[in-house]
């Protein structure tokens, strides 16, 4: 571990200094053609017709591309782990967000697969786009998704749920119930890099990708399937991101490019202006989540209830596993042990959401830490004090099952009001993270606490064990 | 149209409204200046005009026809870093390092107009219209300021991943050193 404590120099340090850093968009490849997509101008509309005769007749142009080109069209990224294919490369018989591709177009110039694109004709039907999280689920229109407003498949369930405990006595047991929505916000995550893919065919019949993906087999997964290939024909050279912040775990511009790239046996490059970047890529879900907590006058916290609401934007993409991890942290560092959580990933007609760091997690939160310091404030109690009163200790159980082993809530919070010059109490300045006993082990939280050495570990995927 | 990059003279065979940063990409391959929003608003284009820091993607190429421009290619090499490069990198100021060349430009000419100190406001203030979405900023600053003071370390000759003088090679498990 002498690694540890060192001033290690960056592996990746002298090259960004001289500017020898090589991001896809520094790759250069002799008869490179310029991709530009047609993407929807609705948020949600039929498509009646698609005509690209016009834009392939043009000079310059060397290939189109729609949804009868594409050899498998509708693919999930986490069809792995139990979440369904429900979103087409390029579209096809609907669009439901502003945006969505729906055509791509491979031409000498950027200008030239511009003018292209602004020639393809496209007859949309317009419909009502739905927007809002809190109204989608009660439109009754289905036509915004084929699953409905509300994603369906959380095992048994059409929404996460958490049980622990006896809710309903927390409730009646409580001085006081207090309640709290928060609402953070989408946010896009705006690396200076734009996502950007070449893809080169080669020679032998396989694909070279240059993709600045934030993770190399994932899009090598997805490329696979909308191709309907084997792995080893695709050849990805990556590891240089240019920023990503999550925002690159979705495979952007591989696959079209791929597609471009093998109907006009030419290299192909697609690079998101900034425009497109903030219009069309993915961003933080923005989120609705309401809490309720059972409290005490003296600061436990005896039962929480909570409903979330997490936009997914058209397609299902990865939100179902945030929401899972949402659900695992929304006690935060605290532990509390009643428990009734719902949270549900709803439907609209706004961008996909998607992985943004701390991914399900930063949305919950930002809700428990708000919600604590609302707690503390009414009850009048300094708020390091009611946390290091409600901490996780050594043995306590969060609400999916998991034991504590070291957690960390006691020591940060101590830190905290050390550096933030905030005066505690001693019974609370003497508190360590270990086991709870004496007056911090009331009759409500002895259920809760693990036997001695029991190890229960239950973190189930984004779709397993939907209790 | 003549430009001369770095030192090296060129004929410009672009029209001349092309911009800038699209002659010394496309045409001329130096690629260290960065298309990051193409509208003026992130630096990472930023490169020297005779001297003056000046957003590439704006500048037709027409404008600076006979002008000096200097990128990061014509700064320092990997074994001997300019000031401002040695410190950006000592001091951790680059992470994905894509705004990297923008900072790096704009603070050589920071540098090479102040006389040694440079305040933290100063400094903020000429490197206000520069992005870093990695938010290092303060790595950044320091950095800035440690290249004004010349508090950089004596160039060493050796690679980025050996050991250098008394400090520990690696010991990462799986790690070959």
């Amino acid at each position: 571990m002498k690694a540890v404590g060192a001033r290690l120099p960056r592996y990746d340090g002298l090259a960004h200094v001289t500017g020898r850093t090589q991001y896809v968009d520094d790759v250069r490849v002799h008869g490179t053609l310029w991709c530009k997509a047609l993407r929807s101008p609705h948020h949600s509309a039929l498509i009646r017709s698609i005509d690209t005769s016009k834009a392939e007749a043009m000079p310059g142009v060397h290939a189109v591309v729609t949804a009868k080109d594409v050899p498998h069209n509708v693919y999930g990224h986490l069809e792995a782990l139990g979440v369904p294919a429900d979103e087409p490369l390029l579209a096809d018989e609907d669009v439901r967000w502003k945006g969505q591709p729906i055509a791509a177009v491979a031409a000498e110039s950027e200008a030239a697969a511009l003018a292209a694109v602004e020639a393809i004709q496209i007859d949309f039907e317009e419909r009502e786009p739905i927007l809002d999280i809190r109204t989608a689920p009660a439109t009754g229109d289905d036509h915004f998704h084929q699953w409905g407003a509300i994603y369906p498949h959380f095992g048994p369930h059409n929404h996460r749920r958490v049980r622990k405990g006896d809710i309903d006595k927390a409730f009646d047991d409580a001085d006081l119930i207090i309640e709290g929505v928060y609402r953070p916000q989408a946010i896009e995550h705006c690396p200076l890099e734009t996502q950007v893919s070449l893809v080169v065919p080669e020679p032998s019949g396989r694909l070279t990708i240059y993709s600045c993906t934030q993770a190399m087999y994932f899009s090598m997964g997805v490329v696979a399937a909308h191709l309907q290939w084997p792995l080893n024909k695709l050849k990805f050279v990556g590891g240089t991101v240019g920023g990503g912040f999550g925002g690159k775990v979705d495979t952007a511009t591989e696959t079209i490019c791929a597609l471009l790239a093998l109907k006009a046996k030419r290299p192909v490059k697609w690079r998101f202006t900034r425009e497109e970047e903030f219009l069309t890529s993915s961003t933080r879900a923005p989120w609705h989540i309401e809490i309720q907590d059972a409290v005490t006058d003296d600061g436990w916290i005896l039962g929480r209830r909570t409903l979330t609401i997490h936009d997914a934007g058209a397609y299902a993409r990865f939100s179902p596993y945030g929401l899972t991890k949402h659900a695992f942290h929304h006690t935060g560092a605290y532990t509390i042990p009643n428990l009734r959580f719902d949270g549900f990933v709803v439907f609209t007609n706004r961008v996909p959401t998607t992985a943004m760091r701390g991914f399900g997690v930063t949305s919950v939160s930002l809700a428990v830490e708000l919600h604590m310091s609302r707690v503390a404030e009414q009850l009048g109690m300094n708020p390091l004090e009611l946390r290091l009163k409600n901490a996780n200790r050594i043995g306590d159980t969060t609400g999916n099952r998991v034991v504590m082993h070291d957690p960390s809530t006691v020591p940060v919070t101590l830190a905290a009001a050390d550096v933030a010059d905030i005066e505690l109490g001693d019974e609370y300045k003497r508190m360590t993270q270990e086991r709870r006993s004496g007056e911090l082990l009331p009759e409500h939280l002895v259920a809760q606490q693990a036997p001695e050495g029991e190890h229960l570990a239950t973190y189930s995927g984004a779709n397993g064990g939907g209790r | 149209m003549r430009l001369t990059v770095n030192g090296v003279e060129h004929d410009i065979g672009s029209p001349p409204l092309t911009t800038l940063l699209d002659v010394l990409r496309e045409e001329l391959f130096i690629t260290s200046p960065k298309a990051g929003c193409q509208q003026g608003g992130c630096g990472a284009c930023t490169v020297l005009i005779d001297g003056e820091p000046r957003r590439a993607c704006l500048t037709p190429v027409a404008a600076v026809d006979g002008a000096n421009v200097s990128t990061v290619e014509g700064l320092g090499e990997p074994d001997q870093l300019s000031t401002v490069q040695a410190a950006f990198h000592e001091r951790y100021a680059a992470q994905c390092g894509f705004c990297t060349s923008g900072f790096l430009m704009a603070t050589e000419a920071l540098v090479a107009r102040s006389d040694g100190e440079l305040q933290r406001e100063e400094i903020t203030e000429a490197l206000s219209g520069h992005i870093c979405r990695c938010t290092g900023y303060v790595k950044i600053v320091d950095a800035v300021a440690a290249a004004a003071r010349g508090d950089v370390a004596e160039q060493r000759a050796s690679a980025d991943t050996e050991p250098q003088g008394d400090e520990a090679a690696t010991m990462i498990p799986g790690s070959p050193a």
